[in-house]
């Protein structure tokens, strides 16, 4: 009985045993997530400003890969959705089709679907997509600038000294955090 | 004897062999561009190259510039001339109105609460000065006199004009034209996509969206998307249009021009287009007469434009047209007014 009542007590030094042991736990977890974050936070990655960008097609042939990292995206919300899209059609199109005469893209990897007349959706085929930029200085040129090059992070292989923004004309190339790796354009809003 | 001729034959090929490895590492050594400076390696047909459409026949071009000045703002949205015999000229732009005169001297300036958008002046001088989504109403001293009600959040005005007791007002974010009595109250609403009354409805992909009334007492409007004036009666029936897309000289370049226009005494119309910035005049059916200026004379303007890129949506021209038949363009890149008249 008295045996008993000795292994329930919590005497001081008990107390105070335990309490450093789990500051030091604390402690030891606390440092080790602030070095876990920032570790991550300065981990960075290539992209494209896509508001230096001028699309001068060095994209499509310094990277090191076979296939360049660098595609074309879509920011949708700036489209104009137009029947004529100037950086899906030949400058002066023979007629509004899907004939190969009529597309910009030289590899064919920009899709149209129809929406509601005369509203159309331009997407791209990324496989097909070569970054070569002619899209985008098509739509630059006339349309709203909705199209424009991104680094895609699935295959970009983030070498130490990028060749393509050694070569980039425009100094458009950046590095950026890895967890916020893209550059999107927006829609500006003001009153 | 045989010896000897063997190891001569295999120094010669030797020595071949290391020339040609020479050769290669010297050609090899030229061929790689170690420094990214030689440029990109496609062919013809990754280019995209609009030069041969920047020039413009001189015989073209009917008129010549007679005067610029600078309107001393950071951003340019509209221009109007007063209809009275002063002809001051009018500039929306920043948070303020500017008015000068006609040679370019600035009179006088006031304050908006917000940016303006577009502006027109009646025939009494009142000026009607368009924000995003609601009209304010000022007399010629700047006193504000009313503001009308809120359109909302949708509406994006970017066009209005005065025509003795009706104002018209284009609505670039519901694609529609709304029509109001001089005093703010809605009469009704144009241009709605209606196939009942066979009206094809607006298309505006990027925020220009103009209109003015004609001396036969219709009123024109853009359609950019469609490259195309249409005529609207005051009750909303479209009588006509014309207008189509191509890079040539008489038709509307790109995706969606003309951006604004104005209308000469004699009822021709003095168009702008960006993209290829041109400003041609086309008579009162749409047939090509001349160039006012092409994009040789804006060449200033496409290049601090291409460095605006952020803000495609200050890129277009706005113009108006004098007593004296000048033609007043607004030059919202470099924020300048430029002015052309008639070659003799």
């Amino acid at each position: 009985m008295k045996n008993s009542e000795e292994k329930n007590t919590y005497n001081r030094r008990e107390l105070l045993r335990d309490g450093m042991r789990g500051a030091l736990l604390l402690g030891v977890g606390t440092v080790g997530g602030l070095l876990t974050r920032r570790t991550q936070t300065d981990r960075t990655a290539w992209q494209i400003d896509p508001y230096k960008c001028i699309a001068c097609g060095n994209c499509a042939t310094y990277c090191v890969l076979e296939e360049s990292a660098v595609k074309c995206v879509h920011a949708f919300a700036m489209c104009g959705y137009c029947e004529l899209c100037t950086g899906y059609f030949e400058p002066e199109p023979a007629a509004l089709n899907s004939g190969a005469e009529n597309l910009l893209c030289p590899t064919g990897a920009i899709i149209r679907n129809k929406i509601e007349d005369p509203y159309h959706e331009y997407t791209i085929d990324e496989p097909l997509c070569i970054g070569c930029g002619k899209c985008v200085r098509g739509c630059n040129a006339f349309g709203n600038g909705s199209l424009f090059l991104q680094v895609r992070h699935d295959r970009c292989l983030n070498c130490n000294e990028c060749s393509i923004a050694k070569s980039c004309p425009s100094d458009a190339f950046r590095r950026v955090p890895a967890d916020q790796p893209y550059l999107l354009k927006e829609v500006q809003q003001s009153e | 004897m045989q010896k000897s001729t063997h190891i001569t034959g295999k120094a010669v090929a030797i020595t071949i062999i290391l020339a040609l490895a020479i050769a290669a590492g010297i050609i090899a050594f030229y061929r790689i561009d170690t420094t990214g400076r030689k440029g990109c390696c496609l062919g013809p047909e990754f280019g995209y190259d609009l030069n041969a459409y920047r020039e413009i026949n001189p015989d073209l071009i009917l008129y010549k510039e007679v005067k610029r000045f600078s309107t001393g703002l950071q951003e340019t949205r509209a221009i109007a001339v007063s209809r009275g015999d002063s002809q001051n000229i009018y500039v929306a732009g920043d948070s303020v109105i500017v008015k000068f005169t006609p040679d370019g001297k600035k009179l006088s300036e006031f304050q908006l609460e917000n940016p303006p958008r577009c502006l027109t002046v009646g025939e009494d001088n009142t000026i009607y000065v368009g924000t995003k989504n609601y009209i304010v109403v000022y007399n010629n001293k700047g006193k504000r006199l009313s503001q009308w009600e809120h359109l909302g959040p949708n509406a994006y005005l970017t066009s209005i004009v005065v025509e003795k007791n009706h104002l018209f007002a284009a609505d670039a974010g519901n694609r529609i034209i709304h029509h109001f009595d001089t005093s703010g109250g809605e009469i009704n609403q144009i241009g709605a996509k209606d196939p009942s009354r066979n009206i094809p409805g607006f298309v505006i992909p990027s925020p220009y969206f103009d209109l003015a009334v004609a001396a036969d007492g219709l009123l024109r409007v853009t359609n950019p998307g469609k490259h195309r004036i249409e005529a609207y009666t005051f009750k909303g029936d479209l009588e006509f249009s014309w207008g189509r897309p191509s890079l040539s000289i008489e038709a509307f370049c790109g995706c969606c021009n003309p951006v604004n226009f104005a209308l000469l005494p004699d009822g021709s119309f003095v168009t702008c287009e960006k993209g290829l910035t041109r400003v041609k005049i086309l008579d009162a059916e749409g047939n090509f007469i001349g160039v006012v200026a092409g994009p040789q004379q804006f060449i200033e303007h496409e290049k601090v434009c291409n460095e605006k890129t952020a803000n495609r949506t200050a890129v277009g021209l706005d113009v108006a047209v004098d007593k004296q038949e000048r033609i007043l363009i607004l030059d919202s890149c470099i924020s300048e007014v430029r002015i052309f008249t008639r070659k003799k």
